[in-house]
């Protein structure tokens, strides 16, 4: 009993020390400069996952990025147990605080699109910011609606019960769109607010863009939101938005190169990226849903200079890889300040 | 002095014993490390889950449990309509799926010729293979859309009297979750059902038949009294699966924050909530009352593993006094 009690014991310290080994091994080269880890949000990861080899080949840097989605990237950057984050929301102030010296960085740039499945209606559709909360908050519930049939004249809107869609999941797309609702309809503001995830006062919720297109291909009279690029990729017929100079304008690269003209010459602070609903003054072109998507990093770290030189690829370089993948290359204003920020990227050992 | 009486250059049998004592000290140190390692595996995630809920535990307390609230922006949190939800789609799930498993099996120990039945079987069981987010994909593309045009009409048509079966319908929702639940359940129930029944002794119901009954009287009275608490067992088995089920739920369920009286309407169930929006949350808080779903999800799984295993021996016994 003795003998067997010991060499269960010999054989536990035998697996003790054989993980302890493996741990060891493993340890230095976590800390060996040319490796960066990354966590954070979903929405950027197929980017990411694009850049992760172009960066190891021109740089020699081997990246690996966890999309355990926004919050757990702020978690974890915030904990220091990666090297940068992501997020698809800009940090709260307070989060900004726990972090203690960290910059966050815009680093790609999308627009949302309004999609719909309604049998017979070639052409687009118009839609205006507060009737889309309208139709979310389910004040209104039909396509041929007063209110819907005045701005869309000439077009034989049917009597059809209208099914909005929308993300069940955390999503940027859902922060962008409601951010947008927010900032149009104060109703919406009071009673629902913007963030990944929201409290939808009615609808339908369906699990990434897959999964809300999947529903509004088939139910006849549903509404959703989706990047651009999805809508394109997949070809349904998306609404064109109203915007502050009172035209309605599609997602297209001219609506969102007009969007971005709002910004200043020189951009000095996150709070100027915020770019939904563009005032009246960026023009007739300006599409009202567009966004931008960070990375955040702290000020002190020993892997400075490789966070350096893939942050400062990502928003230069990197950019080229994006159109194809949902994501609209970065303006230069916002390059300019992207860059300023990186150099706020300091060697801490 | 036995051992003089002993050839000192044979000393197999004590090597032999030798060995086969050291092969016993082995086993025995490896089923004992892999046995407390599952143990402490299993509470290592439990207490990782309790202390990762704990933001949410203080904050909201045991009202939590009764609170229908899921509101990202306010930061206001309750688990209710999930443990609604929950609850709601694995009944429905089990009351469809307990049935139509012991059929499967009836048909495939009793009335199958052995050709038909061996590839029927395979091919049940294979219907577990399938992953549950392909499950869910053809939910949201195919088999909610049917539900929503064909099934909930008819429903709604015979049984719209009753709430459960009124109101708009909806392409995803609770029950096409339901139903999705049921597919993925029936496998498991019915492949445990169909080894009960093969075992069933077949003097036991060869005797039932030479005493004059019926096959459905043999099969009622003789195997469904012998295979009782296994039944039992299967189907809190699947109720298991069901409740953790969560990306093919998470898909057609409709992630409604709100309970709906309609079965057509959208509802969510905590591992589906857990699923879709762990990766998109933002503030600690929210993180926290996931969290706190999954350690919901947790009790609600071990107090019915319990039941379970207090109804499997209540059957025992009886079965012993009969």
């Amino acid at each position: 009993m003795k003998k067997s009690l010991a060499a269960a014991l010999a054989l536990v310290a035998l697996v003790v020390a054989t993980v302890l080994a493996t741990g060891a091994t493993a340890a230095p080269t976590r800390s060996q400069a040319g490796t960066l880890t990354g966590a954070g949000a979903t929405f950027p990861f197929p980017l990411i996952s694009k850049w992760i080899p172009e960066v190891g080949k021109a740089y020699d840097i081997n990246i690996t990025y966890s999309p355990v989605g926004s919050g757990g990237g702020i978690s974890a950057i915030t904990a220091r147990t990666v090297d940068f984050g992501a997020s698809d929301a800009p940090l709260s102030s307070s989060q900004l605080d726990a972090c203690k010296g960290c910059v966050v960085i815009p680093w790609a740039l999308s627009a949302t699109s309004v999609p719909y499945n309604i049998p017979g209606i070639n052409g687009r559709l118009r839609l205006t910011g507060p009737l889309l909360a309208q139709i979310y908050m389910g004040e209104i519930s039909n396509w041929n609606d007063q209110r819907l049939r005045a701005i869309n004249p000439g077009r034989n809107l049917p009597d059809l019960k209208i099914t909005p869609v929308f993300r069940s999941d955390g999503s940027g797309t859902t922060y962008n769109f409601t951010e947008y609702l927010s900032s149009v309809s104060r109703p919406w503001n009071d009673k629902v607010g913007f963030n990944t995830s929201v409290s939808f006062p009615t609808g339908v919720g369906a699990r990434g863009s897959a999964g809300v297109a999947g529903v509004v291909r088939n139910t006849p009279g549903a509404l959703t939101y989706v990047d651009v690029a999805y809508s394109l990729a997949n070809k349904f017929s998306f609404a064109t938005m109203r915007n502050s100079a009172g035209k309605y304008t599609t997602p297209g690269l001219r609506g969102i190169q007009a969007a971005l003209s709002q910004l200043p010459n020189k951009v000095t602070s996150l709070s100027q990226l915020k770019i939904v609903n563009p005032p009246r003054s960026a023009g007739p072109l300006a599409y009202p849903i567009v966004t931008f998507t960070y990375v955040i990093v702290p000020t002190q770290s020993n892997k400075a200079a490789d966070l350096r030189r893939f942050i400062y690829w990502a928003v230069t370089q990197g950019q080229k890889f994006g159109p194809p993948l949902l994501f609209q290359p970065l303006p230069k204003t916002v390059q300019a300040f992207a860059y300023r920020e990186i150099k706020k990227i300091q060697g801490g050992t | 002095m036995t051992t003089v009486t002993q050839d000192p250059a044979a000393p197999g049998p004590s090597l032999e014993s030798r060995g086969i004592r050291l092969g016993d000290v082995l086993f025995r140190g490896v089923a004992i490390v892999a046995a407390a390692a599952a143990t402490a595996l299993l509470g290592l995630i439990a207490y990782k889950v309790i202390e990762q809920a704990w933001p949410a535990i203080e904050h909201f307390g045991l009202s939590f449990v009764w609170t229908e609230a899921w509101n990202p922006v306010e930061d206001q949190y309750g688990a209710l309509t999930f443990i609604y939800g929950t609850v709601v789609t694995s009944v429905i799930a089990l009351l469809l799926a307990t049935p139509i498993s012991i059929a499967i099996a009836l048909f495939l120990t009793e009335i199958a010729p052995r050709r038909i039945a061996s590839p029927i079987a395979t091919l049940v069981e294979l219907l577990a293979a399938i992953p549950s987010v392909v499950l869910g994909l053809w939910g949201i593309l195919v088999f909610g859309p049917w539900v929503a045009e064909n099934l909930e009409p008819w429903l709604e048509k015979w049984l719209g009297f009753i709430p459960l079966f009124g109101g708009t319908f909806y392409q995803a929702g609770m029950l096409p979750a339901a139903l999705v639940l049921t597919i993925m359940i029936v496998p498991i129930t019915s492949a445990i059902c169909r080894e009960l029944f093969s075992r069933t002794p077949r003097d036991l119901t060869d005797g039932a038949l030479a005493l004059g009954s019926t096959r459905w009287e043999a099969i009622r009275g003789v195997m469904f009294a012998y295979a009782a608490p296994g039944i039992a067992a299967a189907v809190l088995l699947g109720l298991g699966r069901a409740f953790g089920e969560a990306i093919a739920v998470a898909q057609v369920i409709g992630g409604s924050d709100h309970i709906n009286v309609s079965l057509f309407a959208p509802a969510d169930t905590l591992g589906a909530r857990i699923a879709s929006q762990y990766q998109g949350a933002t503030s600690p808080l929210q993180q926290g009352s996931l969290l706190y779903l999954g350690a919901i999800l947790m009790v609600i799984s071990l107090v019915t593993n319990v039941c379970a295993q207090l109804i499997v021996r209540r059957f025992e016994k009886q079965r012993r006094a009969v």
